[in-house]
């Protein structure tokens, strides 16, 4: 077997076209593997060339060039100097190419492996912390009964707010819409479900979300309950809340966590988008989450 | 009291952008922005009146270290 690398450390050509002519001579004329393994070695060391490589059969020390009568035939062949030359160019051309895609395809296949079990490590790590995980039991705001697994199978954007915040909800959930129409453009993508919780259940009634939610996306899914099940959707995905002290006519703000929370088809929290993420970044992240899951999952 | 819709809602914000361009106008003298700001509290719900108050402060100290940067207490921390 020939040790390519080995050649390539050599700093004379004419010895590599000997040594592969005498390699073409030698199976031509049926002989065993391992005599032209010993050829190679005689060429190598009686140059007196430097060479780090090893051959693959230790075969006994040569110092001369002669083996005896059976290999007479080499020495008196005459040189053919245009066709060797041409064969020669051909063949380091060729070897070097396969050699260097096959690095290339097994390097290829190596990083996408790697890839691949990084990103299924960043889901088990997401599984674990278990934001959103726990189911939620809330009213839309036409009055029907929802829970978690009617949204399973979409992907959801999803914000808890109230319907008397003075700027930030109406900001947030204005950006939310933005991002659900751009979004709607893409004909490859999925609809994505915009769905906004409310942290102020007493105020916040069916009738008080349905009419602040048609302002916004028509998408877009208002969602409240009794305050124990608003509790229960809060405490999953982990949602700072807290009333302020009342005025004089009993109004109050809430105090809450600005996020807008991505879940996948499966229900998995995938990722949140702040106050500093404008619509366009938003669209970005979240189709580049769509393609990089349809790739993966299959369930 | 139920809250107020998008018409109302810009509407408390536009009385509130004037009030506060008025402000920045005249280097947060109040007196000279006294009809901005009733326009402002007749249009904006009482909280909403005192939370852009606090909002105008906190944009005020944000934007002072922003620029002056931050001058830490005097003398060491304790531990």
């Amino acid at each position: 077997m020939l040790r390519l690398g080995c050649f390539k450390q050599r700093n004379s050509h004419v010895t590599f076209r000997s040594v592969l002519q005498h390699a073409l001579r030698a199976s031509n004329t049926h002989h065993s593997h391992d005599s032209t393994l010993h050829i190679l070695r005689a060429h190598l060391s009686s140059k007196g060339q430097r060479t780090l490589c090893r051959t693959v059969n230790q075969g006994p020390p040569h110092s001369s060039f002669s083996f005896g009568g059976h290999r007479a035939s080499y020495s008196t062949q005459p040189p053919n100097p245009g066709s060797r030359a041409r064969i020669t160019l051909r063949t380091r051309l060729a070897v070097t190419l396969v050699i260097g895609s096959g690095i290339l395809g097994t390097w290829l296949y190596v990083w996408r492996e790697k890839q691949q079990k990084l990103q299924l490590q960043r889901i088990e790590q997401l599984k674990q912390v278990a934001v959103g995980q726990g189911n939620f039991h809330l009213l839309d705001h036409t009055g029907r009964r929802r829970t978690k697994r009617d949204f399973l199978g979409s992907w959801v954007l999803l914000y808890f707010g109230f319907t008397h915040c003075p700027d930030i909800c109406p900001d947030e959930l204005e950006k939310m819409s933005k991002v659900v129409s751009l979004l709607d453009k893409e004909s490859d993508l999925p609809p994505v479900q915009p769905l906004f919780i409310t942290v102020d259940p007493e105020r916040d009634d069916v009738a008080a979300m349905a009419r602040y939610v048609k302002d916004f996306h028509p998408r877009l899914i208002g969602l409240t309950g009794t305050p124990e099940e608003v509790k229960e959707a809060g405490t999953t995905y982990r949602v700072y809340a807290s009333a302020g002290p009342k005025d004089d006519d009993g109004d109050y703000i809430v105090d809450h966590t600005i996020l807008i929370y991505l879940i996948s088809p499966d229900g998995l929290f995938l990722d949140y988008y702040n106050r500093m993420k404008n619509d366009e970044q938003i669209v970005e992240s979240v189709r580049n989450h769509m393609k990089t899951y349809v790739k993966l999952f299959s369930n | 009291m139920s809250a107020p819709n998008s018409s109302e809602r810009r509407a408390c914000w536009g009385a509130r952008d004037k009030l506060w361009k008025c402000l920045d106008d005249n280097q947060d003298n109040a007196a000279l922005c006294e009809q901005y700001q009733k326009e402002f509290e007749a249009n904006c719900p009482g909280q909403w009146v005192k939370y852009f108050i606090k909002r105008r402060d906190f944009l005020k100290y944000k934007e002072k270290i922003q620029k002056e940067g931050f001058e830490p207490a005097d003398g060491p921390p304790k531990l």
